[in-house]
């Protein structure tokens, strides 16, 4: 309730405020999403190089291209972010 | 070296008006592009910019990279044990985890060079991205201010990197396959009457692996940079000494891209282009 009233007795750039908070919650989301994604990766890299510690080589490889194409998730979340923060 | 390195910097802590003299810290200058020299062909501008800069050093830094580590003679036994294993390295690299990861072993001669050319001519441009350069552009009592900067942060760059991949991809497709094996590929095995559903998404999906793979390598440049100059530059933002320790994550950060980041994206860039290229050659069905 208190958070309304504040927001009501709001007098400033209104605009600007709002365009912060999805700027905020854009990459906010994207990099919550990223990070339980990356997490899985690494936990499963572990747990398949102690099952078969003679794959770790091969594993690897495909650590690392699971990693970026999950990280770059949070830069598509940036960008869009960026997009409206800049355009709107 | 060691001791020139801290003397220098007690020199810059112990004079931070130096430091303050800008004034307003705004990270987003870094990003701007001013015309150095400036040529215009027609309604075509080829003005030379910072990224365009950046850009030269990085290929005339790839050519002697590949010079010095792959074709210049071996001389001394102690040349042997370091230049030439980080050459084989880094051949190995390009040969074991990203050609033959997703090339057919018949086009591998032919796009190896492509794609070993792509990792290490972004890794070039990552890293030096991250060594400051007197190439800002801005002039401190007739000095050139040092800062970073890397092409790879302009999407022009990347775009124009994934647009050769793009190409080259429906290029190989055509021709190994001919125009009606290649874009009969696209449609997948599916019932009839969900296909009209199914075959704009495939055509959809071929656009947006040029988005991705351009997004994916400018966004985590310019993210990089933007966070380690906003954390930088909090001091100059807020005008405090007292936030000196935020150095610390910078520095943290700072290392993490060096050593993780530049190379990972470079990896990727060129994976992701041979997988393209790949499977473009020799489709599913």
């Amino acid at each position: 309730m208190a958070v309304i009233q504040l927001l009501a007795a709001t007098t400033g750039d209104v605009t600007k405020a709002g365009k912060a908070i999805g700027l905020a919650l854009g990459v906010g989301l994207g990099a919550l999403g990223a990070g339980v994604g990356i997490g899985n990766i690494f936990g499963s890299m572990i747990q398949s190089v102690a099952r078969q510690p003679e794959l770790r080589g091969e594993l690897q490889g495909i650590q690392w291209l699971g990693f970026a194409l999950t990280e770059a998730v949070v830069f598509y979340g940036l960008l869009g972010s960026i997009l409206a923060f800049v355009l709107v | 070296m060691k001791r020139w390195l801290l003397i220098a910097t007690t020199a810059a802590l112990a004079f931070p008006t130096a430091a303050f003299a800008r004034g307003k810290f705004d990270p987003t200058t870094e990003f701007e592009q001013h015309e150095w020299i400036s040529i215009h062909i027609g309604g075509l501008n080829l003005s030379i910019t910072k990224a365009v800069v950046y850009l030269m050093i990085g290929t005339v830094l790839t050519i002697l990279m590949g010079l010095g580590l792959m074709r210049w003679k071996v001389t001394s036994d102690k040349d042997v044990g370091r230049r030439q294993s980080f050459g084989e390295q880094i051949y190995e690299i390009a040969q074991v985890q990203v050609a033959e990861q997703g090339l057919p072993t018949k086009a591998i001669g032919r796009w190896f060079p492509y794609v070993a050319t792509l990792m290490l001519f972004i890794f070039v441009v990552n890293l030096i991205g991250f060594i400051p350069l007197p190439l800002t552009g801005e002039k401190w009592h007739g000095v050139p201010t040092w800062g970073i900067y890397a092409a790879t942060s302009s999407l022009s760059v990347t775009l124009a990197l994934a647009l050769l991949t793009f190409v080259f991809t429906h290029f190989e497709g055509i021709r190994w396959n001919g125009p009606r094996r290649y874009f009969k590929s696209w449609i997948p095995e599916a019932p009839r009457a969900l296909l009209f559903l199914i075959v704009p998404l495939e055509i959809l999906g071929q656009f947006m692996r040029l988005i991705s793979l351009s997004v994916r390598l400018f966004a985590n440049m310019l993210a990089g940079h933007i966070l380690i100059l906003t954390f930088i530059g909090l001091m100059f933002i807020l005008e405090s000494l007292a936030l000196i320790p935020v150095v610390v994550f910078a520095s943290a950060f700072y290392i993490f891209e060096v050593a993780i980041v530049v190379g990972i994206q470079a990896f990727i860039f060129a994976a992701l282009s041979a997988i393209y290229i790949g499977s473009a050659i020799e489709p599913e069905h």
